[in-house]
Formats: structure tokens, sequence, C-alpha cells
């Protein structure tokens, strides 16, 4: 093999060795990087999966390689500070949900099998506030509850005031 | 010598072969540039690249993005638009195109020769190349398509699982690449693309039928030709990682398309013809090829069962990792099995005996007529598969709209039409599509029927009678067929 051809296939390894790291790679960086750029700075991104089976909403991403065998954890209370500006990411892996905070007059909102649907929203006041799937989703459908538990904070509502 | 500017002028055998056969037209003869192309070492590569980034991306998405399986890409592309644009277009348009083209096989090839794009000369056994890993020989045992066959009836047989669930679809995709891999480290050549590929089976049988062909222009010249460099290789190309002779091919069937034989050849004897559908490879070798048949046809009457009809519990027991109905999931595979290799072959089989008794043909044994007229099973499920996929791509199209903008799920919205509505388009049209394409199935293999019929029967008396069992078979195939697509 010459030097010149040598180059030849030194190319063809590089176009792969690329292909091979740059598409994991700018998969995470939508995920880490230029998702959360989307919004204002200092949102609290929190992604909620309603799953039917068990009547679960989770924070963690259900994705292909989990979804069988992976269990994952409800998220029955959710954290937030007064103040905060939430953006809820919904996702469902199965059948089509219905997500409500009654008490924050937020829903219907309708999350489709496989769509990711944003909720918006300020943690105006302190307080729990229950969150829920209002469709007939499954035999555990009452079971997809969970509760947003907003700690009062004083510059907070200043904040929220301002914004 | 045929030259790539001008046309090639046949050899008196090879006219009169052809006039029995039908036109052929020299492509690289019309257009020498596609032979300078296709002569380019990179050539392959740059065919494979892009689709390894696809099918990578596909098994990052299918791993990392939603399980539902319309919203994801791997599912949509692969199990639609692939599916559909490999057996209506690439299969019968450009034979094993996909193999010059596939991903799959890639890694292996590369830890094989230990290069992506150059070629190595060199001596490993058999061939005048350089190749790595342990070089033995495929077991004689295996070197037919049965494993391809039980391969491709098995994976039919979750098809349910794998056409709707991401993460099953990355796994069949991971263990091919792994075993190509593997098996290029153990065996020579492209041992998992020939023996062992499930894709590969049905590419091979339904290639026959393709309206192109890799040919060398002149027998004679590579009957003369002492260095063999198509299959053995040279500092030009590979050694045919197919394993196939020019000078003895005349089938598609096991030429993956790889062009190596015309960067290698010292004489410049290997062109590619265009030439009619469905008239030319007639000539089925081997009971491995019957069964294929044989397989693909029923899978094509079965799909249309439980991918298409109105019948639900046929549905519910394919899809038993949603239905848990493991007895239901049972009966479907066991019956499926039976259907493809026994009761299917069996009434072919009895078709045949009939043909023989019809024709009173002592001069011709019962293996020959069988494995002779089972060509006609090739066109009619060729055709009976892109039936079959006119309704997957005209129901299910709209979704390759939607994920192309949000390909994972995961909230993207690239062009702009992640939300894009599930549109069936013109679906009252469906039947009105699929009936005639059946019936182009029909009509092609009466016609290689009746055309494998006159090798076997000069008397043209004898030859019609003999033609009657085979083509009550196939009629009864074809009302199965319409009486599911039409109702």
């Amino acid at each position: 093999m010459t030097k010149k051809l040598n180059y030849t296939e030194l190319l063809g390894v590089l176009a792969v060795l690329l292909v091979l790291a740059g598409l994991p790679l700018m998969l995470w960086h939508w995920r880490t990087t230029a998702l959360p750029n989307r919004y204002l700075p200092g949102t609290k991104i929190i992604n909620l999966t309603a799953i039917a089976p068990g009547g679960i909403w989770t924070e963690e991403l259900v994705v292909g390689y989990g979804y069988w065998w992976k269990h994952p954890t409800r998220a029955r209370d959710i954290n937030l500070e007064q103040g905060d500006h939430v953006v809820l990411l919904l996702h469902s892996p199965d059948v089509q949900h219905s997500f409500s905070i009654p008490d924050l007059n937020i829903g219907p909102v309708e999350i489709h099998a496989g769509h990711t649907v944003e909720v918006e929203f300020i943690a105006e006041r302190a307080g729990e506030f229950p969150f829920l799937c209002i469709k007939i989703c499954g035999k555990d459908h009452g079971r997809l509850e969970g509760r947003f538990l907003v700690a009062a904070r004083q510059d907070a509502v200043e904040n929220s005031a301002a914004r | 010598m045929a030259t790539a500017t001008q046309p090639v002028e046949p050899v008196p055998q090879e006219k009169a072969a052809a006039a029995s056969k039908s036109w052929r037209f020299d492509v690289f003869a019309r257009w020498p540039w596609l032979k300078r192309l296709v002569r380019m070492r990179s050539f392959q590569f740059l065919l494979i690249l892009p689709n390894l980034i696809f099918f990578y991306f596909f098994l990052l998405t299918g791993s990392f993005g939603t399980p539902v399986g319309n919203r994801n890409i791997i599912i949509v592309f692969v199990w639609i638009l692939w599916w559909v644009v490999l057996i209506a277009a690439l299969v019968p348009l450009g034979s094993r195109i996909w193999c010059t083209m596939c991903p799959l096989p890639f890694f292996g090839d590369w830890l094989q020769r230990r290069a992506t794009i150059l070629v190595r000369p060199g001596k490993s056994p058999g061939t005048e190349n350089r190749f790595f890993g342990l070089q033995k020989r495929w077991p004689k045992k295996l070197s037919n398509i049965w494993l391809q066959n039980f391969g491709f009836l098995f994976l039919a047989t979750f098809s349910a699982l794998l056409v709707t669930r991401p993460i099953v679809t990355v796994i069949l995709f991971s263990i091919m690449i792994l075993l190509a891999a593997g098996m290029a480290l153990v065996y020579r050549l492209r041992a998992f693309c020939n023996y062992v590929c499930p894709i590969s089976g049905f590419l091979s049988l339904y290639s026959m039928t393709s309206t192109i062909e890799l040919r060398s222009a002149d027998k004679d010249e590579c009957l003369k030709c002492k260095s063999k460099s198509c299959i053995r290789g040279s500092d030009k190309g590979w050694a045919c990682p197919w394993n196939v002779y020019m000078g003895k091919l005349d089938r598609n069937n096991y030429c993956g398309l790889c062009f190596e034989c015309v960067k290698s050849c010292p004489n410049d004897n290997i062109t590619l013809y265009l030439r009619p559908f469905a008239t030319s490879d007639v000539l089925i070798k081997g009971y491995d090829e019957v069964w294929k048949a044989s397989i693909m046809l029923v899978l094509a009457f079965s799909y249309s069962i439980v991918l298409l009809s109105p019948w639900g519990r046929f549905k519910d027991w394919a899809n038993v990792s949603e239905t848990h109905n493991w007895a239901g999931f049972g009966v479907y595979a066991v019956g499926q099995m039976l259907l493809a290799l026994v009761i299917f072959p069996s009434l072919y089989y009895l078709s045949i005996r009939l043909a023989k008794r019809f024709a009173k043909a002592d001069s011709v044994s019962l293996k020959e007529l069988f494995l002779g007229y089972s060509y006609m099973l090739v066109p009619l499920g060729l055709l009976a598969w892109i039936a079959f996929s006119i309704p997957l791509i005209m129901v299910n199209g709209s979704y390759i709209i939607s994920v192309i903008s949000d390909p994972l799920g995961w909230g993207m919205d690239l062009f702009g039409t992640a939300e894009f509505p599930w549109i069936p388009f013109m679906p009252e049209w469906v039947p009105f599509l699929q009936v005639p394409v059946l019936l182009i199935g029909l009509y092609y293999s009466l016609r290689g029927l009746h055309k494998v019929a006159r090798k076997f029967f000069p008397d043209p008396a004898q030859r019609l009678q003999s033609l009657v069992p085979p083509t009550v078979l196939l009629l009864g195939v074809t009302l199965v067929f319409l009486r599911l697509f039409i109702g």
C-alpha cells in the first residue's frame, strides 16, 4: 500500500470512528445542553412519565432498553420551592394519559403514547398540590397520582412577582 | 474481450443462450462512468457509510428513545420505510443491491481485512489477499440456506414483537452485527451473509426476479483466465466475499453485488446487465431454496392475516407480549411453522406428483420436476409481499413524517413535523393496488413455469398436461390472497 493510499484508509477509519463517537455525543448534547437551553435560566425541568401497568408516575426516563426489566421508582412526592419556574415534560410509554394538577388549574393535558408534552408553571404558592391522571388508562389508573410539595421561600415570592 | 466503451459482442453459445433467455442491456458499456464509479476502491464504503450512520442512529434511538414503536424512528424507518423500499424496489429492480450497502457485516469485514477501503494483497487460504482471523472453512453440511430459512421463520414468529418494540429490533441487529463480526474472525469470507443472515436468505431467492445481473461478458474469457481474480482476489480487489466464480455464475442468488470482481478482473470482463423482470433466472437448484420459497409465500399469507385482516384473534395470538396468551401464541407459532415447512410443501409436492403422472413423464425425475417447477413460487411470492407492503406504507406512512422530526420521542421538533397526525394515505385504494400487483405475480409465475416446462417437455401436449396441477395450485394460492386482500 502506498503512502497516498494509506491516507484514504485513514480517512475511512476516521469517518467510522467519528460516526461511532459523534452520534451518541450529539444525543447527549441535546439532552444535557440544548434541551435546558430552550428555557429561562434557573428553570426546573422535570420529566414525568406515566406508566399504566402499576399506575406509576416516575421522574426517570422510560426508554427502550429498560422498558421491560427496569422497575422505575414511583415519584410520589416532588419537592419544589416557592417561586420555582417549572417545566414538566410529560411522557407516556404505553397508553394515552391525561395529566392534571387540579389545585393549580392545570390540565387536563393529553399525553399520547410516545409523545412529549410540555407543561409550564410557576410555583407561586407554598403547599401540597396533588397531580394525577384523569383518564381511565387501565386497571391501575387509580394509583396514578403524586404530589408537588412546594416549600415556602421569602425571596421566591418576590422573584415570582418580578417575572 | 469486453471493454467499457464497446458494446459486448456475445460469442455464439451466448447468442443461443441469450435467444432462449431474453434481451440484456450492457449498462457498463452504455454508461462507462458507472463502471469507473464502481471500480473506485471507496465505492462500497461510500455506500455503506450513510447506512452505517442511519443504522447506528437507529440502534441508539431504539435503546434510548421511547419504547412506543410508532414514535421511535427505528421501528418506523426499518419496518415500514426500509422494508417497503427493500421488497418493492431494491430487490425487483436492483437484485441484492442492499447487500452492497448493508452495514451489518461492515465490522466483520473490517476485522477480517483490517481495512475499510483498501485491498490487501498477500496470501490466505484460497485467495491472493491477506485476511486475518482463523480463516476456517464453513462446514459443508451447512453450506446452504437452511439456517437462513429457519432463522427467518423463527424471527417471523416473533414479528409482532419485532415490529412494535424498538428494543427487540435493537437486540436483533446487535446480535447480527456481533455474529457477523465473530464469524468473520473464525470463518473465511462472508460466512454470515452467505449462510446465516435471515435477510440474505430471502434476498437471494427474490433477486432471481431482478431486472439487473452482474455477469461475465464472455464466459470463454473466464475459462481461459489463469488468475481467477474474481474469486481469488488480486491487488485490485478482494477475493469474492460470496465465494462466487464469475465464469460459472448464472443466477443472481448468491452474488452480493460488492463489485470486487469488477475491480479485480484482469480482463475487464465483468459487466452489469439490465434484463426483463422475472424471466431470466428460473433455475432453483436445491431443496433449501424450494423451502425458502414456501416459507416466504406462507409468511406473506400469515402476515396478511395477522397484521391486515379484520380477524383480531390472530393478532392477539401473535402479540403475546401484550396479551400473554401463550396457548394462542403456541397455536399461531406451530400453525405457521407447519404450514410453511410441511403443509404447503406437501401441497406443492402433490401437484408435482400429479404433474408427472398427467404428463406420463418417465424421462424426467420427480426431483428434477420438484426443483424445476418450484420457481413458480418465486414471482408470486415476491409480488404477494409487495401487495402486503402496500397498506403498510399507505396506512402507516405518515408516521415517517412525525418521527423524522422527533426520532426518539424526546420532544424534539427538528423539521416542525413532530406532531404531524397519523393520516392513512388513500386507504380506500389499497385493494385496487394489491389485486393487480398480485395478478402480475401470478402472470410471471405462470410464465416462469411455462419456461421451465419447455426445458423438460419439448412436446407441447405433454408440457400442457404437466402444467395443469401446479397451475391449479398457483391459482388456489392467488385466490386465497385475493380473499385476504379484498374480502
